[in-house]
């Protein structure tokens, strides 16, 4: 279900809560969708209980996950509508940053770049519609 | 909270004068997978056998459950378990003896566990130990330290004889310890992959004390690699702070860090008209920066 590289040396747990959100953002984890029980993914991936719970814990306070009483964890209804736009902004802004320190390493100017920022939003966009047509 | 199982103040031990543990500080928890990591000689064992009382502190305290490790009542005794990096078995025993004479100093010794794990480990109960390979010796010692179902494990090198198929179901069994919260596993490993795999807690051990410790995932965050590029040379001192090693080349420059935090990259960046690229470390990389 999930893709963990202990020795990547980005954190586990920031792995495993970076994959739930996209893909429950994206809707590859439909709501309602269970999850793994806690020790059922820690043996799976051979990594600590401790941080697969600190995970769901972490998502759960976020609203992407819906705790369960003796049932396991699921994605949560409303996990798109409940992340506000400044939060996933903030998400953003680390891209951002590295964007414009290139465009600045390169001498190009801020109208050229928001245009071609502009341009690539549109190209993608299309791309993205044209994969998601023939799936419907 | 939860009371510590347990909880070291300023230990310290020397043996005839000689400094081999100064001045540590730690605490375990509940449900704590501990990974220690340290040089040959680093002083990994001695603080092992501190916290099981094998030996008195020559300053400050541990305690156990509550009590100093070195007066460890009965009753608490029987909720440790241990693996020793020399094995202790009996030669002239078989697998099934061996496991028989420790289940008998135990009440509530799991039989039904100890024998699934045997099978699954392919350890032969009616082998005699003299003839077991090193790899085999390694694991009948870490049954003999799961069939009580201790509350505290503690592993010195437990792993160093195993092949990866043998490692990875320790790992698992370790993980099973550790699943409901309420026990926790201690453990010292050169094979640093395990330990990123398990440990929440790592303590490096360096120079006789507790060089780090603390949340693993913190640690991964606060030990960074820095590459920093600029449009021009870069001025001969960097200036960028808890610098543990750098190595430049013009405008470039690449820099290890200890206490980083991301708020730092834009600072940095900005004072040397740079691009900063920070780059997570695996823990061996980290293992081997702070032994520079």
């Amino acid at each position: 279900m999930f893709i963990l590289k202990p020795h990547s040396g980005v954190p586990i747990y920031r792995q495993l809560s970076e994959q739930i959100r996209r893909m429950a953002a994206s809707g590859q984890l439909q709501p309602g969708t269970e999850l793994p029980s806690i020790r059922d993914l820690a043996i799976q991936h051979a990594i600590n209980p401790m941080t697969v719970s600190k995970v769901y814990s972490l998502l759960e306070a976020e609203g992407v996950l819906e705790r369960n009483r003796g049932k396991p964890m699921t994605i949560a209804k409303l996990a798109r509508a409940q992340s506000p736009v400044a939060k996933r902004m903030q998400q953003l802004e680390p891209h951002l940053e590295q964007l414009v320190l290139a465009a600045r390493q390169l001498e190009l100017g801020e109208a050229d770049v928001a245009k071609a920022l502009r341009n690539t939003w549109e190209k993608t966009d299309e791309r993205s519609v044209r994969r998601r047509t023939p799936a419907r | 909270m939860s009371v510590p199982y347990v909880a070291a103040h300023r230990l310290g031990k020397a043996f005839y004068g000689k400094t081999v543990l100064e001045d540590v500080s730690f605490s375990v928890e509940p449900g704590d997978i501990v990974g220690v990591l340290g040089k040959n000689g680093a002083g990994k064992t001695t603080l092992l056998e501190l916290v099981l009382g094998f030996s008195p502190p020559t300053a400050g305290r541990v305690e156990v459950f509550g009590h100093p490790s070195f007066r460890l009542p009965g009753a608490a005794k029987a909720r440790l378990g241990f693996v020793p990096q020399q094995d202790e078995l009996v030669n002239s025993l078989t697998a099934a003896d061996q496991i028989g004479v420790i289940a008998s100093f135990y009440p509530r010794w799991d039989d039904e566990l100890i024998n699934g794990l045997s099978r699954a480990w392919e350890v032969d109960p009616s082998e005699r130990i003299k003839g077991m390979s090193v790899g085999q010796r390694q694991k009948l010692s870490i049954l003999l330290a799961l069939g009580h179902r201790p509350d505290l494990l503690i592993l010195d090198e437990p792993v160093a004889s195993l092949d990866p198929v043998a490692r990875r179901q320790f790992l698992e069994q370790i993980i099973d310890v550790a699943a409901d919260g309420r026990r926790a596993v201690v453990f010292s490993s050169h094979i640093v992959s395990d330990v990123e795999r398990l440990a929440n807690k790592i303590w490096i051990v360096k120079d006789h004390r507790l060089y780090w410790q603390g949340d693993f995932d913190s640690l991964k965050d606060s030990i960074v690699r820095l590459h920093i590029r600029a449009a021009r040379a870069l001025p001969d001192a960097l200036a960028v702070p808890n610098a543990l090693s750098v190595q430049r080349n013009g405008s470039t420059a690449t820099v290890v860090v200890r206490d980083w935090s991301d708020a730092l990259r834009g600072d940095v960046a900005e004072r040397l008209g740079a691009e900063v690229e920070v780059e997570p470390l695996t823990l061996e990389d980290i293992f081997l920066e702070l032994h520079r």
